[in-house]
């Protein structure tokens, strides 16, 4: 009865209840397209730098990543990488072993980062094979891919050979003759003048160990949460491990991400202060016109909570009504433009596309279609709803059924 | 049995009170048909009130069937309302947005009847106040004299002990006073429902079997037919 009593007052007055619901619509609509496309331009850069090098969530042996030593490795068996796979959210997993060298041709020198690597696997972590300047991301053993920066330092390229030189596993000399397979542009002038890659097994020879790793690189399924998966990794791994997401390992994206986000959560808190406004003009109304009417239900016998009950119910059904309407239209819209995404150019001009593309980003930002975007700001929209409705609340416990009758 | 005692009404306590009921102290028997009179002003409606557990007196007594109404809470005092008194009201008061089966069936509905036992119960009012063929049209689509009569059933839906009526003739024709003051009648008479309506009007006064007359808030004259 309540809920019929509520929806056939909403329905009374057609044009307010009409106009309260396209505020909330109009207001959610824009909120949500915006975090769309922001949260889409956030998933794509992390996608470009965490998938360009890091991983969403890295595996390392405890201490390892405040001391980035051989000593600090690990050694994986199948059964370690059996047991992360089957963690929810995980898609793939690489292992990799990276340690520090000298890099040495002709009369220069200068110090890299040589990453061990398997290539077959990699591929489905990184992009790295396509990010080819010359020859191929086809290694073979004692083959080496040089990052486009070294090759400018040392003015070498594919076919040439450079010497690596630097400390092995526990204490051995590490050092060797490479020639070099190819050219990569990583897109990051950081890891260009560092980035050296070689199969798994070349690297392990350089170092003299067979079985060591330094990282366990996690790929994880699209907008699963990998705090989630850090904590489910947490289970089943022993204290003998450090998990770490790219937030940790690369808490400068993050910072920037949460300053560019902050932008948008103003934008929708002022969208949020026009609804609630337009939401409790139309409770107050609501109230007043009907203080009669709430004094012949208490008259006859209709509990306080009851009709706070009913009020509660109009005042979430025309709120959800305009969420819901909101969701159905942008939806579809945040789908389109996640398979067709904007192009940078419309929006920031062209020299945003050549620096984007320059630095490595797609000059593309395809809309989130992530549930968590209108989910929550429905759940915002949904609590200011029972805020809205303290002010009934507050009138109906303090009305007197024959004075409210006098009206 | 309704009883009051020494019951007073006071409103704007302080510099401009009005003392709207005047130490009133009366009894009600069950299965009376009683019309509360006098001029306007004379305290009929607040009597009526307070009697009712709608407006709480300033002091004195409201004892229903033993039970000291006065000393109920808030919530106690619209629970009891729900289960023993029933209203009509001048203005009808019937809610706008249910049909007349629907504003019967609600006070059933507050009391947690069951829903055969409600439509089993609604059918029957209905089919008492003449209205069943009308029973799916809301307030606006019946006329005022219809529109009292689905507030009588309303009334009766609780089964309640008495029936407080506030000037329920006031807005009516001829014809539908004297439908609706048959209606009591016999409820008054068939199923001991007793009646104390406040009125102005002769042919309510006519029908009542007492009449207690109000001048400035206290009784000025009790009349048994």
């Amino acid at each position: 009865m309540i809920f019929k009593i509520a929806w056939r007052n909403i329905y009374r007055n057609k044009k307010r209840s009409l106009i309260t619901i396209t505020s909330v619509f109009a207001a959610l609509f824009l909120i949500i397209l915006m975090r769309a496309l922001q949260f889409g331009f956030y998933d794509k850069l992390i996608e470009t730098v965490v998938e360009s090098y890091a991983g969403y969530v890295e595996i390392h042996a405890d201490g390892f990543w405040d001391n980035q030593s051989l000593d600090n490795s690990m050694q994986v068996d199948q059964q370690l990488l059996d047991d992360i796979q089957s963690v929810e959210g995980v898609e793939n997993i690489v292992q990799r072993l990276q340690t520090f060298s000298l890099i040495s041709v002709g009369e220069k020198t200068k110090g890299g980062v040589i990453n061990g690597i398997n290539l077959s696997e990699e591929q489905k972590i990184t992009d790295w094979n396509k990010k080819m300047v010359s020859g191929s991301f086809d290694l073979s053993d004692n083959e080496i891919i040089i990052a486009k920066g070294i090759a400018e330092f040392f003015g070498i390229s594919e076919n040439d050979t450079l010497i690596l030189y630097g400390q092995g596993y526990r204490g051995m000399m590490a050092a060797g003759k490479y020639p070099i397979k190819g050219v990569i542009d990583l897109k990051n002038p950081d890891l260009n003048k560092i980035g050296l890659f070689m199969t798994m097994e070349s690297v392990r020879n350089y170092v003299s160990s067979d079985e060591i790793s330094t990282h366990i690189i996690i790929g994880k399924e699209k907008y699963y949460d990998e705090d989630k998966i850090v904590e489910n990794l947490g289970l089943i791994l022993s204290d003998d491990y450090e998990v770490m997401t790219w937030k940790e390992t690369l808490p400068e994206i993050e910072q920037t991400i949460t300053a560019d986000s902050a932008g948008g959560l103003i934008m929708a808190f002022i969208l949020y202060v026009i609804v609630v406004f337009g939401m409790f003009g139309t409770v107050l109304m609501m109230t007043e016109e009907r203080k009669y009417e709430f004094g012949v239900l208490i008259s006859i016998g209709m509990s306080r909570i009851r009709l706070f009950g009913i009020i509660l119910v109009e005042t979430i059904i025309l709120s959800m009504a305009g969420v819901l309407l909101a969701i159905i239209v942008t939806y579809p819209i945040c789908i389109y433009y996640n398979i067709n995404p904007i192009d940078m150019a419309i929006l920031m001009g062209d020299g945003a596309e050549q620096m984007m593309e320059e630095m490595g980003f797609s000059p593309v930002a395809p809309m989130s279609t992530s549930w968590d975007i209108p989910l929550s700001h429905s759940l915002v929209i949904f609590i200011f709803s029972l805020l809205i409705s303290i002010y009934p609340a507050i009138k109906i416990s303090k009305l007197n059924p024959v004075k409210s009758m006098k009206v | 049995m309704i009883e009051t005692k020494k019951l007073i009404k006071i409103y704007n306590p302080g510099k401009f009170e009005v003392k709207a009921v005047n130490d009133v102290s009366t009894v009600f028997a069950e299965g009376e048909f009683t019309a509360v009179v006098g001029p306007s002003g004379s305290g009929k409606t607040t009597f009526l009130n307070c009697v009712g557990g709608l407006d709480t007196p300033s002091s004195g007594d409201v004892i229903i069937s033993d039970e000291k109404i006065t000393k109920f809470s808030g919530a106690e005092i619209i629970k009891y309302r729900l289960n023993n008194i029933g209203f009509v009201f001048q203005a009808y008061n019937l809610i706008p947005v249910l049909s007349a089966k629907e504003n019967i069936e609600m006070i059933m509905l507050l009391q947690g009847a069951n829903e055969k036992s409600r439509k089993t119960r609604t059918d029957e009012l209905l089919n008492q106040v003449g209205l069943y063929e009308m029973r799916n049209r809301r307030p606006s689509q019946l006329s005022g004299g219809q529109q009292q009569r689905v507030a009588v059933a309303r009334a009766l839906a609780s089964k309640p002990k008495f029936i407080l009526a506030d000037e329920p003739t006031a807005n009516l024709d001829t014809s539908s006073t004297s439908n609706l003051l048959n209606i009591m009648n016999k409820l008054n008479e068939n199923e001991k429902i007793t009646f104390i309506f406040s009125t102005h009007d002769q042919r309510v006064i006519d029908r009542a079997r007492r009449v207690v007359t109000l001048e400035d808030g206290k009784i000025v004259n009790d009349i048994k037919k």
